[in-house]
């Protein structure tokens, strides 16, 4: 099921990177964060380690629910522009997205003896295909969600290397998060003053 | 054998059934009076009754043309998945026959656009010519990703084996996969983000532009062509992704597949209802999504079954 939940992460990640509209772009991050959630309650389920259990609690509930929800709130306020036209046009999308899987793929080439290589590849791949989505878009909404795709990324790349992230890294991230969210509230104040 | 024949003539006849199935959905949804179910084969019974009118200009194409969309469907249908396990089957056909046989029909279907030389119809083959260059790759991808899962080539064995070894460890290659041939339905089918089957607005129409200067029996062959590819399409899909039921007594199996065709039409009415059409320039991208998650599907088979 582990596959399933990572193959749906991604899915969500390229969905979200050819979509063109901006609460579209939260439903996806907020999908992409649920896929990863299960996909770490099931990580949880064979490692049987508790602190991972509150990691996939705390993404399910506070990045899968809570965070699409307030940027949709912060949209509303500031009436931010609903279209967002990626940068990059489809016809190069197309050959851009798996050449960045493909090359993953290579790049993890000399740590084969890993049991999770696959994912590791994986998760480099949509770190790649966040930083895409945070270069292809003008609207500073798509660039937060390319940063927080990042750390999902980030999230899965740590689940899948180590077996299990400490909870304290977790931890770390999420408080990183919570200061990001505060500094983003602040420069849409900026932007919209 | 026996059953073998049951089910191509169950897929010929049941075949305008399904439409006016997705027809009547939408409508109840909408609040109308839906439509009998037998509907479609009223309107193929009217077509039958009236004339047959030719355009001036028409060359023997008209005349030829109908017959030949059909034909290629119709040899498809010999090499569709088997509903039950003690059904005969033809093994070696691959994504390739299928394919080409497809395109054979939509060929000749834009040539009957383009013989009655009338502007509408010239429009028609054009589009119809853009989606399905976009279709065919991305249709391709799909059946090869699905033919790598079931390792296996042909399009009726690799159903029979996904039936017997359903891929727990590929389910994410084979999620892709249904989410490409999902819109590739659509897309072959003339449903509603990419046409409209419903209206003549000569801005939008791509399938009815084409066959708009047929009549009479010619009309009825190319309307039933284009049921018997909805079925085609739909036959392909929930044998390779609900690959359920094979296993059951012969009767018992094909009312599992008709079930499962019902469903996948009540899942097209609800997003045909939902869903505006798309602009005609728009189109490239929906079918660029499906060609990305067909490719998907190929390297998540490598890269997610390890």
């Amino acid at each position: 099921m582990t596959n399933l939940f990572i193959g749906l992460f991604l899915s969500t990640l390229i969905t979200a990177l050819l979509t063109t509209r901006l609460y579209r772009l939260f439903l996806w991050y907020g999908l992409n964060s649920i896929f990863l959630g299960l996909a770490a309650l099931e990580q949880y389920k064979l490692l049987d380690d508790k602190a991972l259990l509150i990691s996939a609690l705390l993404t399910l509930l506070l990045k899968g629910l809570l965070l699409p929800y307030l940027f949709k709130l912060f949209a509303l306020k500031f009436h931010t522009e609903r279209n967002i036209p990626p940068k990059i046009r489809l016809q190069y999308a197309i050959l851009l997205i798996p050449a960045i899987l493909v090359f993953t793929f290579y790049l993890i080439n000399p740590i084969l003896h890993l049991p999770g290589k696959n994912y590791i590849s994986l998760s480099i791949a949509s770190l790649f295909l966040s930083l895409v989505l945070i270069i292809e878009h003008k609207a500073i909404f798509a660039k937060v969600i390319g940063f927080l795709m990042m750390e999902n990324a980030l999230f899965l790349l740590g689940m899948t290397a180590t077996e299990g992230m400490p909870m304290l890294i977790e931890l770390g991230i999420f408080f990183d998060l919570l200061m990001a969210v505060v500094v983003i509230n602040l420069l849409f104040e900026v932007e919209h003053a | 054998m026996i059953y073998t024949l049951i089910h191509i003539a169950v897929m010929v006849i049941l075949a305008p059934l399904f439409l006016s199935l997705i027809k009547a959905i939408k409508m109840w949804l909408l609040f109308k009076k839906p439509l009998p179910l037998l509907q479609g084969y009223n309107d193929l019974a009217k077509l039958l009754r009236k004339e047959v009118i030719i355009s001036q200009e028409a060359s023997q194409i008209t005349r030829i043309a109908p017959y030949l969309v059909l034909a290629p469907l119709l040899t498809a249908l010999l090499f569709m998945p088997p509903v039950t396990k003690g059904e005969w089957y033809i093994g070696f056909v691959d994504a390739f026959t299928l394919t080409g046989l497809l395109a054979l029909s939509t060929f000749f279907l834009m040539l009957i656009g383009l013989d009655s030389a009338s502007a509408f119809g010239g429009i028609g083959s054009s589009r119809e010519a853009f989606i399905s260059a976009l279709v065919e790759p991305g249709m391709i991808l799909v059946i090869f990703a699905l033919s790598l899962i079931a390792k296996n080539l042909g399009i009726a064995e690799a159903a029979i084996h996904l039936n017997t070894h359903f891929p727990t460890h590929h389910l994410a290659s084979y999620t892709f996969a249904a989410i490409a041939f999902f819109i590739l339905i659509l897309a072959e089918n003339g449903r509603i983000p990419i046409d409209n089957p419903e209206t003549h607005l000569e801005l939008t129409m791509v399938h009815e532009a084409m066959v708009l200067d047929l009549s009479g029996w010619y009309l009825a062959l190319v309307e039933a062509a284009s049921a018997i590819k909805y079925m085609i399409f739909a036959t392909l899909f929930v044998s390779f992704f609900s690959p359920f039921g094979i296993g059951a007594p012969f009767l018992i199996a094909l009312a599992i597949y008709l079930a499962k065709i019902a469903f996948l039409s009540l899942i097209i009415a609800l997003i045909e209802v939902n869903t505006a059409k798309l602009r005609l320039f728009k189109v490239p991208n929906l079918l660029g999504i499906a060609i990305i998650f067909a490719f998907l599907s190929l390297i998540s088979y490598y890269m997610l079954g390890a």
